[in-house]
């Protein structure tokens, strides 16, 4: 068979159309691998909110041999809203005992930071959850991130088309972030953990309550825009009483007893979500983070402290994430149902324009 | 509740002494032998420490350890520094002409992208009255005639009712939201309507079905219960809690309405609530609002201004807020809220 010049020329330039449309989707969306070759997770036993926590936490830090001495250490914790009875914030108590511990290290500066995504009123949450009374006593500054000065970044991954956000001063020139999750279930994301936790540095001011913009370009796709562009150096996630449920707000809490520390946020939450019963490989900015900011697969993290074990019975979900939960019986029909509302979202938002 | 500038020469604690002092110049200068109320005294006091804040720009930041001007801090203290502090408050003024974004909306803060944002509701309520400031006025309440939340997109709508029913509310109830793109919530709601309702004589027809329509919005998004908070009432079949201050919000908007049911609910759970708050922005919006619907605030207003730490507020528009509540007449009249 004989192909003529025209021929070529219509079959090149279909191939070269045919390209430029498919390439963009298997292209990678990050800008760089910031992927360790292996990471460092302790799970810590803690039965209850107390006191003593500093000791077992100054421990548990000493095995990372951190160095934060003469640093400008910034603590971000989950500080959302307050409903008494309710474990929705990282515990005062453990905040406390991670400032304390980092003076001990020899810490230039703690900084307590957070820009709750629910309540406007950062004081009032401040006032209610307890942390108000610790920072007062501990002389330990705080800033409302909903308020910080701020500067506008360019997002290192492009998954969810923000292309850049202004982000608060504070956080962004921090010598070392320590992402202070409480483990939870989430209604929207499945699961928020240390990853998920970084939304509080989305500025409210600039952003609204609830910091709707994240929701509107898909909340995994922002998780992933945002971690990949500020770095959080390490994770102290408070799991003494966890959520399970309707998270972030309106879930059940869950006694687990740990605290997880870690040196990348990616095995921080795979091993949180192992810890819950739930399949890390399955959330999908877990899955997807994996490919460029840290590990998930148990073989890449080196484990001290408790060994990892899965709870007798997997911590509740809402429906549409029955999928995370490892006794599912078919993960890929309910993955499937996940990726067909995500096509239909990316289908609404582009006509919708 | 009132007493002489003599009983008030003796500090009530040491915290309070740099506004004593001030106070004390204030008195000389102002007021001489005067018989004022602790508020009004309090109230004097914490307006000098803002007009101190002003930032070289005109503006304020959003706290006082910044530089960045930002619009919300600069409306809010325009307004309680009010033409009592002529030279601050011209000064804001000017600002505000200066900053507005060519499409006819305001930057939530200097240097932020021209798109416009909520805080024009706020810029137009702070420049109403001013004659030199109508026509850029005009051009704000435009801009916010032409802004809407994105859940008034057809296609969002069907998607609302189609396949996302998780958060409660009616999509074709739609009012503004906090920047362009994204879904109504209930304080941007609040203060356009409050903007739109000060709609000046020479456009009085400007926005009256908008405001209606943001009126159902709030409704809305009331918590069952009685009060709103950011603008999810159900959410998952569980009812949210409200907020104090988004309540007190939106309750401002309501104040030329008819009573409805939920209006009255949300006014007695912010009448329960106000005196349980320990901060100081919840409580102030709260105020403003319960004084707006004939609710009694003087025992309030005493509790606000006997706050620890009052001059120690780093937050300016807090520091604002506070400074309008214990004002709270004048407030409301810069609001367009007849109580």
């Amino acid at each position: 068979m004989r192909i003529n010049r025209r021929e070529l020329l219509i079959g090149a330039a279909a191939v070269g159309a045919g390209a430029s449309v498919s390439l963009p989707f298997f292209a990678p969306r990050y800008h760089e691998v910031r992927r360790p070759a292996r990471s460092r997770v302790a799970v810590l036993h803690v039965e209850n909110y107390s006191p003593r926590i500093v000791e077992t936490l100054l421990a548990g830090l000493q095995l990372f041999r951190l160095h934060v001495r003469d640093k400008r250490i910034v603590l971000k914790p989950n500080l959302v809203d307050y409903i008494a009875g309710s474990a929705i914030n990282t515990d005062p108590l453990v905040v406390a005992a991670a400032a304390e511990c980092f003076r001990r290290l020899g810490a230039r500066q703690v900084i307590v930071a957070e820009g709750p995504g629910h309540q406007r009123d950062t004081q009032l949450v401040l006032w209610k959850s307890g942390y108000g009374s610790f920072l007062r006593e501990s002389g330990i500054r705080f800033m409302d991130l909903n308020r910080d000065e701020l500067i506008q970044v360019d997002l290192r991954a492009n998954y969810s088309g923000l292309k850049r956000l202004w982000l608060p001063k504070t956080v962004m020139e921090a010598d070392f972030l320590v992402s202070m999750p409480k483990v939870k279930t989430h209604h929207w994301s499945g699961v928020t953990l240390s990853m998920k936790n970084m939304f509080g540095v989305v500025p409210g001011s600039r952003y609204g309550w609830p910091k709707n913009i994240l929701h509107w370009n898909g909340i995994q796709q922002s998780i992933l825009d945002v971690c990949a562009t500020v770095p959080v150096h390490f994770v102290i996630a408070d799991a003494i009483v966890a959520m399970e449920g309707n998270g972030p707000l309106n879930g059940t809490p869950r006694p687990l007893g740990r605290i997880v520390l870690a040196d990348d946020p990616v095995a921080a939450d795979a091993t949180c979500a192992r810890l819950m019963g739930l399949e890390p490989d399955r959330v999908p900015h877990i899955r997807e983070a994996s490919k460029f900011l840290g590990n998930c697969s148990r073989e890449l993290i080196e484990q001290a402290g408790e060994t990892v074990q899965a709870p007798g019975v997997p911590f509740q979900v809402v429906p549409e994430f029955e999928f995370l939960r490892q006794l599912h019986s078919s993960p890929k029909k309910e993955l499937a149902r996940r990726v067909s509302i995500s096509m239909q979202q990316q289908a609404i938002k582009v006509f919708s324009v | 509740m009132h007493s002489s500038i003599g009983a008030l020469a003796h500090p009530v604690d040491e915290s309070t002494s740099f506004l004593r002092t001030q106070f004390d110049r204030i008195a000389r200068r102002q007021y001489n032998n005067a018989i004022v109320t602790t508020s009004d005294v309090a109230a004097e006091d914490l307006r000098l420490l803002l007009a101190q804040k002003q930032l070289p720009s005109g503006g304020w930041a959003a706290l006082s350890s910044s530089s960045q001007t930002a619009l919300e801090p600069t409306a809010l203290a325009c307004i309680a520094l009010g033409p009592k502090f002529q030279s601050a408050h011209d000064h804001a003024m000017q600002f505000l002409l200066k900053i507005q974004n060519s499409n006819g909306s305001w930057p939530v803060f200097l240097g932020d992208s021209p798109e416009g944002s909520w805080v024009t509701s706020l810029a137009c309520i702070t420049l109403h009255g001013n004659i030199e400031a109508i026509p850029k006025q005009l051009k704000g309440l435009r801009w916010l005639m032409d802004s809407a939340g994105a859940e008034s997109h057809w296609l969002w709508k069907w998607k609302f009712r189609t396949t996302d029913r998780h958060v409660r509310f009616d999509p074709d109830k739609f009012g503004w939201p906090w920047i362009p793109h994204t879904n109504s919530w209930v304080v941007p709601t609040a203060f356009s309507i409050l903007a739109l309702n000060q709609r000046c004589a020479c456009a009085p027809d400007t926005g009256s079905s908008r405001v209606e329509l943001g009126i159902a919005m709030l409704l809305d998004r009331a918590c069952p219960g009685g009060g709103w908070n950011a603008g999810n009432g159900v959410v998952y079949d569980v009812a949210l809690a409200p907020h104090p201050d988004d309540t007190a919000i939106a309750l401002l908007a309501f104040t030329r309405r008819r009573r409805e049911p939920t209006i009255d609910m949300s006014v007695d759970w912010l009448e329960l609530a106000a005196p349980t708050l320990g901060a100081p922005w919840s409580l102030a919006w709260s105020i403003l609002a319960l004084a707006a619907h004939d609710r009694p605030v003087e025992f309030l207003v005493k509790s606000l201004s006997s706050f620890p730490d009052l001059e120690q507020i780093e937050d300016n528009s807090t520091l604002a807020a506070v400074c309008l509540a214990l004002d709270y007449q004048r407030a409301l009249a810069a609001f367009g809220v007849t109580a």
